[in-house]
């Protein structure tokens, strides 16, 4: 890390970058939106991790959070799919190019609605990959409708009552094989940043729900998706603290209170535990919590699940370690001899 | 008249029809014979009725034709539909203690086959269908020599018990018809050519791996399935990663997203599964990333009759995915071309940074023709455009910032970079973009910048037209009729052009191949000097007709079209053809003979 020097020197990270070459665009977001908070803890977390822009693809879907890409790393690739496409398109380019670190932005429309198909889908191979629900339980483009992860009883700026219960993604994703699941605020300045610190280190799919305020269209008494329900019903399951491989660890922790993750590529992930009885690395226990949680009204944050051991899809197919995209062709096509020898069973 | 031989064998699903098919096959295509096989069957997996037609001959079988020599009916119902189409000098071989024989026309003979003396029926439940072959080719004038080497090849996994067991059935048969029934009055000659025979699936594979398809994927619809099939056996061997996947919107997504990261990428699928994926052939225009999309039409609309074929999607080809934007489309000729268009397409497509959509069909796709493998080139071409995958050597520093991915050039073609190279990287979006791939859809929108980047993307559309030949005229310029397809019906007009020659009508025959772009000037140009022009297609509203007209304002003197669900047979064409000059009609509509 950089040292203090008497000329205003910028700091740098690991690989030698200000955190100015980690940031994006201007937004064209609302003055205030959840999503500007996510881009600006993404920028700190990828700066922080010494993370290689290029090697970022970054993907998403459309809507709201899917502009928000823009809004961070503009030296990074950005590909904005269709909507609520953006998992298939994301899966594809990682079969093709195994060494991009994707990393996805939806939303709860993208992702919860029209884009739930592929979202399920994608948790089942668990692709490494972070992927990121910006989640404010409404559509803000098309000017305020109920997405699927609105909480029956919520109540639109209107007055209509959102009438069907949510979908909750993140015990989709535990369930259906997602190897990360966080759900976090977009307000929670700390928990979020190592939560997304974390997140970079995972090899797997990383599932992070960030309940993420609309100011213009549900941000109102009787949503439950604004910014005052979450300070008053936010329930953090422990105090995260992540360290980095490339990081000395100073600290002891106790054993007692504390569950300590190593990742795959020998970063720790420490969760000091304020729910003494939750246990991350448990995957049934994460999901009952989860339904609890729905009945009592809380909403649940910090790492819900966790499991650093998993194989990827990658792993899976036994891909060549030379991505598909830079093999030359020489490599990667048939020979002749090859084809004649499919030809002759036929014959 | 070019001389040739059709069997039919029919039966219920799960009777084994399939296997004497295969056998017949490969005894044929090993002689040097031509051959061409059509399966009607149904979707159904134990029961129903099919009927396999294999026609075979000494020069190329183009299609099913029209007459059927050896009929080999499995049970009482492929008896009693298929009978009727024997004529003078055919025959019937069935299986006497099961089957009551109707009665034949004159000339035709009835071949009983006493199968529970010839064979152990308890043990070999298939024993009338081996018998059935053996009896077919002794009366065919084929040694015994090659069905003994095919059922050995066959068999040799079961073991050599299973293998003896099944040569002596053949061979029982085989003598049974030495001594018992009148050969065909020609044997079937040998010739030293040696062909493979090949579906139009499996040539569609094989031409995307000749094409270096790094990236297969696809969820599994008739009549598209058998490329997935292929794909998924050959994928190691070949080096191609095969996925089938949730649906066919992750299909179209999942394969443009493996295009975009830079290896060429293919999905196949029919119809139904095409519809799913027009929103990404959209996305692939946009993003102006090359992806080869299949579609084997199958009977529509909806699930329609997914195992009989039709050339019904032409029209939602031209108009699938919303807005305009370049794209190439082509429909294969015959199973050969196949394999040859897959390799053609992938450079287009490449070149000009726009989907390529292949237009099959079931009669393609689920057919079989003898090909000569040294027609096919297994080292085609491989042009991949302006495809930028690492830092250019003479371009000395990698962060220059100034790529320009849509940047705004003559041809429309903008240098493509792949995500990850250093001082590439750039914003590809679903959203139309400026130059730098910056979104102009919200507050950005421009007028100006958006007419620029729509004339920069149709201009392809110019450099595409020089790309792709035009169509041209087959047979004499001077006839009485030219007759008019597009795509799977090539081989069948061909012989009813022949036909129709050969019985005193002259007939030319002009075939498209690529329906976008279509060459009007030069479709025009060819139909101005014809006399009588009839479009000949398998669809009920004469799509291709229809589109003719809307380019070119060109209107036929006559159309036939066939919409039942089963392939045209050369008949059909020169009969309504007749009917046609008889100026009994504008419009025809042959009925198919054989009920299945």
């Amino acid at each position: 890390m950089a040292t203090t020097s008497s000329t205003p020197a910028p700091k740098i990270n690991r690989i030698g970058l200000s955190v100015m070459e980690y940031k994006g665009g201007k937004t064209t977001l609302c003055a205030g939106c959840g999503h500007n908070a996510i881009s600006e803890r993404i920028i700190d977390a990828m700066y922080e991790m010494g993370v290689q822009p290029e090697r970022v693809a970054k993907l998403s879907g459309i809507g709201c959070s899917s502009k928000s890409p823009a809004y961070f790393m503009s030296r990074s690739h950005s590909f904005n799919s269709v909507h609520g496409r953006m998992p298939s398109l994301a899966t594809g380019a990682m079969l093709a190019n195994r060494n991009l670190l994707t990393l996805g932005v939806s939303g709860d429309g993208d992702s919860a609605s029209i884009g739930i198909g592929q979202f399920v889908h994608l948790m089942r191979r668990n692709l490494p990959m972070v992927y990121i629900i910006e989640d404010n339980g409404v559509y803000g483009l098309t000017k305020g409708q109920f997405s699927a992860t609105a909480d029956v009883g919520s109540k639109l700026k209107t007055g209509v009552v959102n009438d069907l219960p949510p979908i909750d993604t993140c015990s989709l994703a535990i369930e259906l094989g997602a190897t990360f699941v966080g759900r976090s605020f977009s307000g929670d300045k700390r928990q979020l940043h190592s939560m997304l610190k974390a997140a970079i280190a995972h090899r797997g799919t990383v599932m992070l729900d960030v309940i993420s305020p609309c100011v213009t269209f549900n941000d109102h008494e009787g949503s439950t998706k604004s910014y005052k329900y979450m300070k008053d019903h936010e329930e953090p399951l422990q105090d995260i603290n992540f360290v980095p491989y490339f990081e000395e660890i100073d600290v002891e922790y106790d054993a007692g209170t504390t569950v300590e993750v190593t990742m795959h590529d020998g970063s720790r992930l420490r969760l000091r535990k304020i729910e003494e009885s939750y246990d991350a690395t448990n995957r049934i226990g994460a999901i009952q919590r989860l339904l609890e949680a729905h009945d009592k009204q809380e909403v649940l944050t910090g790492v819900l699940y966790v499991n650093s051991t998993a194989p990827t899809f990658i792993d899976l197919l036994n891909i060549t370690e030379e991505p598909l995209a830079t093999l030359p062709e020489s490599v990667t096509r048939p020979s002749r001899e090859v084809l004649e020898q499919c030809m002759e069973e036929l014959r | 008249m070019k001389q040739t031989f059709t069997i039919g064998i029919g039966g219920a699903a799960g009777q084994g029809v399939a296997t004497p098919g295969d056998i017949f096959a490969k005894i044929f295509s090993r002689r040097g014979l031509h051959l061409n096989a059509y399966n009607a069957y149904q979707s159904i997996i134990r029961g129903g009725h099919t009927f396999l037609t294999i026609r075979t001959g000494p020069e190329r079988v183009s299609n099913m034709g029209d007459r059927v020599d050896l009929l080999i009916p499995l049970n009482q119902d492929a008896m009693n539909r298929h009978l009727g189409l024997l004529t003078d000098g055919a025959a019937c071989i069935y299986n006497a203690d099961t089957i009551t024989p109707g009665v034949p026309a004159k000339g035709a003979l009835l071949c009983p086959l006493p199968v529970s003396k010839l064979a152990d029926i308890s043990r070999n439940k298939v024993a009338q269908n081996t018998l059935a072959v053996g009896a077919g080719l002794s009366m065919m004038g084929i040694g015994f020599q090659s069905l003994e080497e095919v059922l050995t090849e066959q068999f040799k996994k079961k073991g050599d018990a299973v293998v003896s067991e099944n040569v002596g059935i053949a061979r029982a048969g085989y003598d049974y018809a030495t001594a018992h029934f009148e050969p065909f009055p020609w044997p079937l000659p040998m010739t030293n050519n040696r062909y493979a025979v090949l579906s139009g699936n499996i040539a569609m594979a094989m031409g995307g791996a000749a094409a270096g398809v790094k990236f297969y994927c696809a969820y599994p619809m008739s009549p598209s399935t058998g490329v997935l099939h292929w794909m998924a056996a050959h994928a190691r061997k070949a080096g191609i990663m095969v996925r089938q996947v949730e649906d066919e919107i992750g299909v179209v997504n999942m394969a443009i997203g493996a295009a975009h990261a830079g290896v060429r990428s293919m999905c196949a699928t029919s119809g139904g599964g095409f519809a799913l994926m027009t929103e990404g052939l959209g996305l692939s225009a946009m993003m102006e990333t090359p992806v080869v999309v299949i579609d084997c039409q199958r009977a529509g609309p909806s699930t329609g009759v997914p195992t009989k074929t039709e050339q019904g999607d032409l029209w939602q080809i031209l108009g699938a995915a919303f807005g305009d934007y370049p794209r190439v489309i082509a429909a294969p000729l015959d199973i050969g071309d196949c394999f040859k268009i897959i390799p053609e397409i992938f450079n287009i497509a490449d070149r000009f940074q726009c989907p390529g959509i292949v237009l099959c069909d079931l009669l393609l796709s689920e057919g079989r023709l003898s090909v000569d493998p040294k027609d096919l080139d297994f080292a085609p071409v491989v042009d991949r455009g302006e495809l930028i995958t690492s830092v250019p050597s003479t371009s000395g520093s990698s962060g220059d910032g100034v790529y320009k991915r849509y940047k705004i050039t003559e041809s429309g073609i903008s240098p493509r970079a792949v995500p990850g190279v250093p001082g590439y990287a750039h914003t590809a979006a679903s959203d139309e973009h400026d130059e730098d791939g910056v979104l102009i859809s919200d507050e950005f929108t421009n007028p100006t910048k958006r007419r620029n980047m729509m004339e920069k993307r149709m201009r392809k559309v110019t450099g595409i037209e020089a790309a792709v030949p035009p169509p041209v005229l087959s047979g004499s310029r001077d006839a009485d009729i030219t007759l008019i397809g597009w795509g799977s019906t090539k081989g069948v007009i061909e012989e009813a052009c022949e036909i129709l020659t050969e019985q005193g009508i002259p007939a030319n025959h002009l075939q498209i191949r690529w329906l976008v772009p279509l060459h009007g000037d030069a479709i025009l140009n060819i139909l101005k000097d014809t006399r009588h022009t009839i479009i000949v297609e398998n669809n009920y509203s004469g799509q291709f007709a229809r589109y003719l007209r809307s380019e070119t304002s060109y209107v036929p003197n006559g159309y036939i079209r066939k919409y039942d669900g089963e392939p045209f047979m050369p008949h059909h064409i020169v009969e309504a053809v007749k009917e046609q000059l008889g100026g009994k009609s504008r419009l025809s509509v042959p009925a198919h003979e054989i009920l299945v």
